[in-house]
């Protein structure tokens, strides 16, 4: 048992040993030139264009979940619901608009970004970049994580919206709000300022999940299990790396209101 | 001068290259045969730091490089071109684009003197006429060309083929051979050449070096191969000699 747990915290510090050789590589890459604005842009247009549609449908749902389920617990315990709006406001643009966007874009981006990383490596394609004098790292990481931190952020500036339109219809049609009573309520807990929060989350998340997947792309093993394994490890590893974010920005964002 | 002194490289547990010493002069064609999983393109490798040796030397024109930063080894790389197992052609660009990318890295050279160059390597492999496809859309023996044509064109000082022909068919094997043999004879290239085809290096080769689990167990000219009583040697050479045999 002590040996298991002994193997498992030396390859956990192996692989956080490594992912900062790599994060300080990407680092020291970023504004070294050439920066490759074209294969920025189509990432930019793969993370943001493509996960639009996918990102305003869940939290469209989220969002709905989120107010009737407040709503339904309140008349509960206190038997009033008059602050669902703003409670449902503080949670989405908290918590509900980056972190949902984040897991999803893990899902979508991440778990592409790794397998196209891994097989670039396992098929030498990684190894012919090193031979053409191409430092894989800029040329791989970079442009990606330039696209993941806009493409996050913007996602998440579209999800929060998203999900204040859907709190706000469904507690016009199901709980009789009105307009003017939920932006009031709403107005009562949400500040400019939790916008702001909610894009340095949707930002730092973005940038965690191109360097989580192109480091298990980059120690991909051959073959499709080796794919696999990579690609299943980069969503757990980004998933949980977003959580544990979440939880630290949070903390820290908590210190301002 | 190429010189490994003594290689050795580990992967875990396993040792794959036991302490391995050769040298290869300028404009020589060696052929390194050996069964599968006996650190032949682990060898290729370690010469241009995409690994690195665990312990032993490697001297390349006077120059001791196994400790060398990737920074350092840009300049090893420059000198050489490494045709891979796999194609390793990269999936987004087009052939053209594909074989220029080097010579867009390296040189500063006006487009046009590009495009002659492209079409020069292409033509070396005989493969005009595909260069606005992509990768994808070719067969493997035809991407396994362009790869070729990809590391021809920078004219590299050093060729190293990690099993050039493999998929291939027996006229582009044949064609490949006869390339590697005429780039160094013409272009005094040196050329190592991992494979598993004792046809060919008996047909190309100066010298031949067979491996078996990480070690040499035979080395000498073609002629010199021939007469071997090493088991693996004999067993690479049968084949061969069937053939020879049944053509008379």
């Amino acid at each position: 048992m002590i040996g298991v747990l002994g193997s498992h915290l030396m390859s956990g510090g192996h692989h956080i040993k490594e992912f900062m050789g790599m994060l300080s590589h990407t680092l020291t890459s970023i504004f070294r030139p050439p920066i490759r604005i074209k294969e920025t842009f189509q990432q930019l247009f793969f993370v943001a264009n493509g996960s639009l549609v996918i990102v305003v449908f869940c939290v469209c749902f989220a969002a709905m979940v989120t107010i009737l389920e407040s709503s339904f617990h309140m008349k509960i315990v206190i038997q009033n619901d008059s602050m669902v709006p703003g409670f449902a406001a503080m949670l989405i643009l908290r918590e509900l608009g980056s972190v949902v966007t984040a897991l999803l874009l893990t899902s979508r981006v991440g778990a592409g970004m790794s397998a196209e990383v891994g097989l670039m490596k396992i098929t030498e394609q990684v190894d012919a970049l090193k031979m053409l004098g191409i430092d894989p790292v800029q040329y791989l990481v970079v442009p990606r994580l330039f696209a993941c931190i806009i493409g996050a952020t913007i996602l998440t500036i579209v999800a929060d919206i998203t999900c204040i339109y859907s709190a706000f219809v469904i507690s016009e049609a199901y709980l009789g709000f009105t307009p003017a009573l939920f932006l009031t309520a709403m107005r009562r807990f949400v500040d400019f300022q939790d916008l702001i929060f909610s894009m340095i989350k949707g930002a730092a998340f973005g940038s965690v999940i191109p360097l989580i997947s192109c480091y298990y792309g980059f120690r991909c093993k051959p073959g499709a299990e080796g794919v696999g394994s990579a690609t299943t490890n980069s969503v757990v590893a980004s998933s949980v790396a977003i959580i544990v974010i979440d939880f630290i920005l949070s903390y820290i964002f908590s210190h301002f209101y | 001068m190429i010189e490994f002194k003594n290689l050795v490289k580990k992967f875990g547990e396993r040792t794959v290259l036991k302490g391995l010493s050769f040298q290869i002069s300028e404009g020589e064609i060696l052929f390194i045969l050996g069964t599968s999983g006996t650190g032949k393109s682990v060898l290729l490798k370690n010469l241009v730091g995409l690994m690195k040796p665990d312990e032993g030397e490697i001297w390349i024109d006077g120059a001791e490089v196994q400790n060398y930063t990737e920074n350092q080894y840009l300049e090893i790389r420059k000198k050489c071109g490494m045709v891979f197992q796999h194609p390793a052609l990269f999936d987004s660009l087009t052939v053209f684009e594909n074989v220029a990318f080097g010579l867009r890295k390296h040189y500063r050279l006006p487009e046009e003197a590009i495009q002659q160059k492209v079409q020069k390597a292409l033509g070396l492999v005989q493969l005009s006429g595909v260069e606005n496809k992509l990768p994808t859309q070719l067969s493997y023996g035809m991407q396994k060309r362009v790869s070729l044509a990809r590391t021809v064109a920078l004219e590299p000082k050093i060729l190293l083929f990690d099993e050039p022909t493999t998929g291939l068919d027996p006229v582009t094997t044949n064609a490949v051979n006869q390339l590697i043999l005429s780039l160094s004879r013409s272009l005094k290239t040196t050329s190592i050449v991992v494979s598993h085809d004792m046809q060919c290096a008996l047909s190309i080769a100066d010298r031949i070096i067979v491996l078996d689990q990480g070690k040499i167990v035979d080395q000498g000219t073609p002629a010199e191969l021939r007469k071997s009583t090493i088991p693996l040697v004999k067993d690479f050479l049968s084949e061969v000699l069937e053939l020879e045999a049944a053509n008379g």
